[in-house]
């Protein structure tokens, strides 16, 4: 049975017109001209007080890049970028670097208090329920101001920009980064270390676990400019941190690039948890504009039973192409990866995993949840291998796909590589419609239909949802509501 | 970047080309058919073989893996063998070379392929699938023999039709254009062999359309020394409410490649594929399935076991593809795999590319060592180790051949091709 009409109509309705963190913020800016060159990554460079190593760190990433050709693989299609189109720094005037709160310009924290994201410690304290989340900002090309940051110091962990922790903390910055990602890694990450501007900086020493969820909130508001934010978390032995991700872009007709770099490194015993809800401007309803979000993410769990867990709700961006990645390096770790991707209008997505087996014992878990609708494509790739040194690798895979209205298409493309005869994977994956007897169930004890698909709906994402922090949970429920479930419901 | 770009040939890449320019003037058919060839060579000169980053050739880099090709040996002799299942109609080729002794039975009509290479009519069918299509592209260029096979619409054949291959040394393109009329029935056995230990080249290309109602079992059993290279490829175009059950079976072949590319044009077909790669010893074996279904209400199902000794390096690639109007599509495919060395590999991509609502399609894919449990629970009725692991892994594949029930004699022939096999790998 095809969705019903109603549901059908609605989601045309609802489309993607109803993205509401489409604002513009005027803001005076300070920009680096417009094109890509040496010259801007020294600008850049220099504009971030950077130390001659970083200099030569990007120049490297830059010349290996200009020898790079453009993935065509993804199931994805778009006009040629003009990478000399794109204003690779812009930073609200007069700042360079976070500061504290009573500096920041005003219009800027509108911007966030419009967002929904506390940026006053205070306020967040005179909360009664809610839960303390330390929160770095950057907006545009860099990081506006970091919460909470006294309190995390007090527990050992270091948060904060990027562009502070290169300066601050160089030693540890120099050992991790490109140490997961390498400059080498592909053709955006690569871009990606040349012209770095932001980003946040983790560090949870040994046997700490970080007294609170650390949260980074990224804002593109300028036109024509890319955002290349690099973010990188380091768990020390028996460290625990949970990670959460937001992002928001204005409405505009043209297409703005957003490639990031994210890098987690976890040592013994250690476990990171990083969320994301992306929440990107998707274009319109006609497919015009948007932002293309062309993403390296990659967990190393370099420690003996250390555990990375990637929880990501995708409903925005034009054009989404991230592989949140776990190697699996240190015996007995573990990665796991939960996925929503919800495309509708014109959305494309071509998203999954990497679960690269190569320590003993190691075990992972993907699931992956794809609604698609309106003329979407939703594409499911993701790679699963075993070694042949990976003794007991364990995987299991399952990937659901759900389809709705008939223009929009959904594909799955798994590879699966076992190398070594104790390695046990198990992938399953479905491709179907509302189904019918679950419908009928819930209609025959008096369940309205839009009410039952929605409920449908609901339970078809919520082995993920239930993966977020709490925080986030409410946040992402409403969100697929947005993009979907308000149209049925 | 400029794709017409001369590439530096590989050995094999040489080989090949230096096989159609010795026997340019010699291959049969002209006009058409001569400028298809060359067409098919000229692309293959200027593109070379596929390697891993063509995606379809993601895990069999040809280029790569196909280290030199076997010159045609004019003087080696092949034997032609006892049939698989007795009783059945064989159709004999050796070295490549159609032998047309012998009547067909009644309702089928047999003809050389050479005699339509000859009179142009083969030339339509030489056009290569896509860009990705080196197997379309080697036998296109090179194909000297074959047979061209009709089945009367509303016939039944009782017995098994046996197109077998045997090959000895050198090299031998073949096709097989094959028809099966509306309400036709039969079993086709296609079945390749090698009767000297020493290196073979074969490349084969199976064509087979279904027309309405027609149910056909069609079994592929590929059966290669272990220094041949076998590329093997059908294609299928299925009719309204026609019926195909393909089996395929290796179990033999150093480098094998053996894809199946079909569709559905009318409302009601239904396929099965059930495929058993028995991979021992050095073999790179690869199976590579798309399936189009085109139009609403058609089903398939697919299963493929695999097994996997010594350094053998197995490969699946499933496709389903459910195109825009094909509401109603039913397909589910599964690839497991027992994984027995550690020096053995195996890789599987089981893909989904759906563009309708209206569907219920799911893939599985499993790789695992044997169950421990059912071993144990042998080992404790006293069945020896090696025994139980034995019956399990027999069990494993056997399974799929059991479905064949309805034709008992086939089921027993197979099952004896797969216990032989398993005897000596395991």
């Amino acid at each position: 049975m095809p969705a019903v009409q109603e549901t059908i109509d609605q989601v045309r309705q609802i489309d993607v017109d109803q993205y509401k963190y489409g604002f513009e913020t005027t803001i005076e800016v300070e920009k680096a001209p417009k094109g890509l060159s040496e010259d801007i990554i020294r600008f850049i460079s220099e504009k971030k007080n950077e130390p001659e190593w970083m200099l030569e760190w990007r120049l490297e990433a830059y010349r290996r890049w200009l020898t790079l050709e453009e993935p065509t693989w993804a199931r994805v299609s778009y006009p040629k970028i003009d990478f000399n189109e794109i204003y690779y720094y812009a930073a609200p005037k007069g700042v360079t670097g976070p500061k504290s709160l009573d500096e920041v310009d005003p219009e800027i924290l509108k911007v966030y208090e419009k967002l929904g994201i506390p940026l006053k410690e205070q306020e967040i304290l005179a909360g009664v329920q809610k839960s303390k989340i330390a929160v770095d900002a950057v907006f545009d090309s860099v990081s506006v101001v970091t919460t909470f940051k006294e309190e995390l110091k007090k527990a050992g962990v270091i948060f904060m920009s990027i562009s502070e922790a290169i300066r601050e903390h160089p030693d540890l910055v120099k050992k991790y980064l490109g140490s997961v990602v390498p400059t080498t890694d592909n053709y955006y990450a690569t871009l990606n270390s040349a012209v770095f501007t932001d980003g946040s900086f983790v560090f949870v020493p040994k046997g700490v676990r970080c007294p609170m969820e650390l949260s980074t909130y990224f804002r593109i508001n300028e036109k024509n400019t890319g955002q290349f934010e690099r973010t990188l978390i380091i768990a020390e032995d028996g460290a625990y941190v949970s990670y959460l991700e937001g992002c928001t872009a204005p409405q505009r007709d043209e297409n703005q690039l957003h490639a990031a770099v994210v890098e987690l490194v976890a040592l013994d015993d250690a476990e990171i948890k990083y969320s994301t809800v992306q929440n990107w401007y998707p274009g319109d309803k006609e497919g015009k504009g948007g932002i293309y979000n062309f993403v390296t993410k990659r967990g190393d769990c370099r420690g003996k039973n250390s555990k990375i867990s990637w929880t990501q709700v995708e409903t925005g961006s034009a054009i989404t192409w991230k592989y949140p990645s776990c190697i699996l390096r240190g015996d007995g770790s573990r990665g796991e990866f939960y996925s929503i991707a919800v495309s509708n209008g014109h959305q494309q997505i071509d998203s999954g995993t990497k679960m690269i087996h190569l320590g003993k014992n190691t075990s992972s878990r993907i699931v992956s949840k794809g609604i698609a609708a309106g003329v979407s494509e939703n594409t499911y790739r993701g790679q699963v291998s075993a070694h042949r040194k990976a003794e007991n690798a364990r995987n299991f895979t399952q990937c659901d796909s759900l389809l709705i209205g008939d223009k929009c298409g959904a594909h799955t493309v798994p590879y699966i590589e076992a190398k070594n005869s104790t390695a046990q994977f198990e992938h399953e994956a479905t491709t179907s419609k509302i189904s019918e007897d679950q419908l009928f169930y819930c209609l025959q004890r008096g369940i309205p239909t839009e009410a039952a698909i929605a409920l449908i709906v609901n339970g078809f994402v919520k082995e993920v949802i239930q993966e977020l922090p709490m925080e986030f949970a409410v946040e992402a429920q409403k969100l697929i509501g947005i993009s979907l479930e308000g149209s049925v419901g | 970047m400029n794709m017409q770009q001369a590439i530096k040939m590989t050995a094999a890449e040489t080989a090949l080309v230096d096989a159609y320019t010795a026997q340019i003037g010699d291959l049969p058919g002209d006009g058409s058919v001569l400028s298809v060839r060359d067409t098919l060579v000229h692309e293959l000169r200027t593109a070379g073989l596929p390697t891993r980053r063509v995606e379809s050739w993601h895990y069999t880099d040809l280029r790569t893996l196909l280290r030199a090709v076997p010159a045609a040996d004019p003087t080696a002799f092949a034997d032609r063998v006892d049939a698989l299942v007795p009783g059945s109609t064989v159709l004999s080729i050796r070295n490549g070379q159609a032998d047309l002794k012998g009547n067909p039975p009644q309702g089928v009509t047999v003809r050389s392929y050479v005699d339509s290479l000859l009179d142009g009519s083969a030339a339509a069918g030489l056009a290569v699938l896509g860009f990705d299509d080196a197997i379309g592209r080697i036998n296109g260029g090179l194909v000297r023999g074959g047979l061209e096979i009709a089945v009367a619409a509303e016939t039944t054949l009782e017995d098994p039709l046996e197109i077998q291959l045997v090959q000895s040394l050198g090299q031998a393109h073949t096709r097989f254009p094959v028809t099966f009329g509306a309400n036709a029935k039969a079993t086709v056995i296609e079945r390749h062999l090698s009767t000297k230990d020493g290196e073979s080249f074969v490349s084969s290309v199976s064509d087979v359309t279904l027309d309405e109602g027609a149910d056909v079992v069609w079994i592929i059993l590929q059966q290669q020394g272990a220094a041949d290279t076998h590329l093997g490829q059908i294609r299928f175009d299925l009719g309204k409410n026609a019926k195909l059950h393909l089996f395929v079976i290796n179990a033999g072949g150093k480098l094998v490649r053996q894809e199946i590319h079909g569709k559905t044009s009318g409302e009601g077909a239904d396929f099965k594929l059930r495929g058993i790669n028995l991979l021992g010893g050095e073999t790179h074996t690869d199976v590579t399935f798309t399936l189009g279904h085109n139009v609403p209400h058609t089903t398939s199902t697919e299963i493929i076991r695999n097994v996997v000794f010594d350094r053998a390096k197995g490969v699946f690639q499933g496709k389903i593809l459910v195109a825009k109007d094909a509401q109603k599509t039913d397909a589910k495919m599964a690839c497991n795999t027992l994984l027995l060395s550690d020096d053995a590999d195996l890789s599987a991509k089981p893909e989904l590319e759906i563009f309708a609502d209206d569907v219920q399609c799911g893939h599985g894919a499993t790789v695992a060592d044997i169950d421990h449990t059912q071993l144990f629970y042998l080992m404790a009725r006293g069945v020896p180790e090696n025994k139980a692991r034995a019956m399990l892994v027999n069990a494993f594949v056997a399974e799929i051949v059991e479905e064949l029930e309805d034709h008992e004699a086939l089921v027993e022939s197979l099952e004896e091709v797969i216990s032989t096999w398993l005897d000596k790998h395991a």
